[in-house]
């Protein structure tokens, strides 16, 4: 048994060894091709190393820290407290159920918007994908603000609504409310689930629609029972991705505060008593949780899912 | 024939009228709010519906210039200093980005499809990434080295997808044998020719990331601790501590800055396209 475990490790490293030999010298075109491979992907993975996977480390080490200032000690105190505080577990529920509402809201809209974009003659198209992708490059204290506009205290809507009703003003406006941040999430969430399903929507066989309108399907039905399946794999790969995202938001919630959210919660740690053992903990279940979720979701879809 | 499809269900009647309102629908709640804060930034008033006391330029001036109260940096202090970290971040992202997307989108290799995922997803938020380098990182937070790095690894997927865009448009095995045959080595293959050719996707790349640092709040208002505060943090004091109006112009300022990057990604990718016809 020990002599097995013997040649196991030195045949491992005999293994390495002649990998590091080949990636140095290679004798073949295939051990060339590798070391190319290997050059190619270098860089990336040091700057992944360096700036993504030792901080992230150092933030989980940080969560069992026992003294505030300097890592130091270990306890799972910070982790105990989410779990059995009934305040956290509210903040996660708020930050699970808000996310989940406003990505099916999102996806609801973006798919009609897909479709009108591949199927209709629009006029001014060019002018139609520059709007619908413009939210894109904003960050969310910008999305946040556009709410405040329509539907703050002095918002365009919020006076309209009284103009016409005769109420204050400050009793219709919503923007600080819980609907005014679902406004929020959806208008950098809308742009995002586009992105993918007007990719998804471009590859969707038209030939067999047409059959089925010429069969006598409906529209409703057409779409229903030929256009969704196909569109299955942009759908879960828009749900991936507009979730990450609903998750990931903090700017727009920082400004609006409708629902305290795990990434507020997050900042609150920080600005009140600086503890950051508590924050390192809450991020380090953000990033175990959504890193899991997304890997196993990937399995269900063929879709290219990028931000 | 026509007539079957029209008398049909409720559908088939209302099914397109219902989609293009949405489409409609849509189309205004994202560009309107954006046209009024640029419209409105021009005024002197809004206590109404509509904005009024048109046209005065003090809302631009007091944010061009600053104010001496609240959010009292110009704004160009904040762009200059941006534009530095965030061109930082566009360095590190064509030293990194351009070779891996030619690694994915040329070879075939075990795990490639998980090499792509890391390259064109982020890791990590800008919320968490902040988090995880305040401790680690303390002595780079205060001198925007931390900034850099954090907003390459943040803006990296940009580059990769449109690097990648402008390779998968090029036969790279061809191009990069008739390179070798001609007895060119295969680094010198990469940087004199295949790198070259893919220059509309790194252009591309380097606008997009480059606007997208220089936007990014997340990260930028955990790391950022004092001195000259980054676009996004300027942009996040006029929101919360400016009149309403001089917000409106700070935002304004963005607005504009999104809208130059946007042209200049068409004019190049029309460019582009030309080329390659």
């Amino acid at each position: 048994m020990a002599t097995d475990h013997v040649s196991m490790g030195a045949r491992l490293s005999s293994a390495a060894r002649n990998t590091l030999k080949s990636l140095v010298s290679p004798t073949s075109e295939r051990q060339r091709e590798i070391r190319r491979i290997v050059s190619l992907c270098l860089p990336f993975t040091v700057l992944l190393l360096f700036s993504g996977v030792f901080p992230l480390a150092e933030m989980f080490r940080i969560s069992f820290s026992e003294s505030r200032l300097v890592t130091e000690g270990f306890t799972t105190e910070s982790y105990r407290t989410l779990v059995a505080d009934p305040y956290y577990r509210n903040i996660a529920f708020n930050t699970l159920w808000f996310a989940a509402a406003t990505t099916v809201a999102s996806i609801s809209v973006a798919v009609p918007v897909a479709h009108a974009l591949e199927k209709y003659a629009l006029p001014a198209k060019s002018v139609i994908l520059t709007v619908l992708s413009f939210p894109n490059s904003l960050p969310g204290i910008v999305a946040a603000f556009m709410i405040i506009i329509l539907f703050g205290n002095t918002g365009v809507f919020t006076n309209a609504v009284a103009f016409i009703s005769g109420q204050s003003s400050t009793d219709i406006a919503f923007s600080t409310g819980v609907l005014g941040l679902f406004f929020a999430y959806i208008y950098s969430m809308i742009p995002r689930a586009l992105l993918l399903l007007r990719g998804t929507y471009s590859e969707v066989n038209t030939d067999a629609e047409e059959a089925a309108r010429s069969l006598g399907a409906t529209p409703l039905q057409t779409f229903r029972y030929v256009t969704l399946p196909q569109i299955k794999p942009g759908l879960i790969g828009a749900f991936i991705l507009v979730f990450r995202t609903g998750l990931a938001i903090f700017g727009t919630v920082l400004i609006l505060k409708g629902l305290l959210v795990w990434t507020l919660q997050i900042d609150r740690e920080l600005a009140q008593g600086f503890n950051i053992a508590q924050a390192s903990a809450m991020a380090t279940v953000w990033f175990v949780f959504v890193f899991g979720f997304t890997i196993l979701m990937l399995r269900y879809t063929t879709a290219e899912v990028s931000i | 024939m026509a007539d079957r499809f029209e008398s049909g269900s409720l559908s088939a009647r209302f099914g397109r009228s219902f989609v293009t309102l949405v489409l409609a629908l849509t189309l205004l709640f994202l560009a309107f709010p954006v046209v009024m804060t640029f419209v409105s930034s021009f005024a002197s008033d809004w206590f109404g519906v509509l904005p009024t006391g048109f046209v005065t330029v003090g809302n631009w001036q007091d944010v061009i210039f600053g104010t001496g109260v609240g959010a009292d940096v110009a704004v160009g202090s904040s762009l200059a200093y941006s534009t530095g970290l965030a061109l930082g971040g566009v360095v590190i992202n064509l030293i990194v980005g351009v070779p891996i997307a030619y690694a994915v989108a040329r070879y075939d290799f075990w795990g490639q499809d998980w090499v792509n995922v890391f390259a064109i997803l982020p890791l990590a938020p800008g919320i968490i990434l902040g988090i995880a380098f305040l401790r680690t990182y303390p002595d780079l937070s205060t001198s925007g080295i931390a900034l850099v790095i954090g907003y390459s690894l943040l803006k990296a997927p940009y580059m990769v997808m449109a690097v990648q865009s402008s390779f998968q448009s090029m036969d790279l095995q061809q191009i990069e044998e008739s390179a070798r045959s001609l007895g060119a080595s295969w680094p010198r293959t990469f940087l004199t020719v295949i790198v070259p050719n893919a220059r509309t996707g790194i252009i591309a790349g380097s606008i997009i990331s480059w606007t997208l640092a220089a936007a990014e709040f997340n990260f930028s208002y955990i790391v950022y601790s004092r001195g000259t505060p980054p676009l996004a943090i300027f942009l996040f004091n006029n929101i919360t501590n400016a009149s309403f109006l001089n917000a409106a112009a700070a935002v304004s300022v963005f607005f504009l800055l999104i809208a130059l990057v946007t042209i200049t990604l068409q004019i190049i990718g029309n460019r582009g396209s030309v080329r390659r016809v």
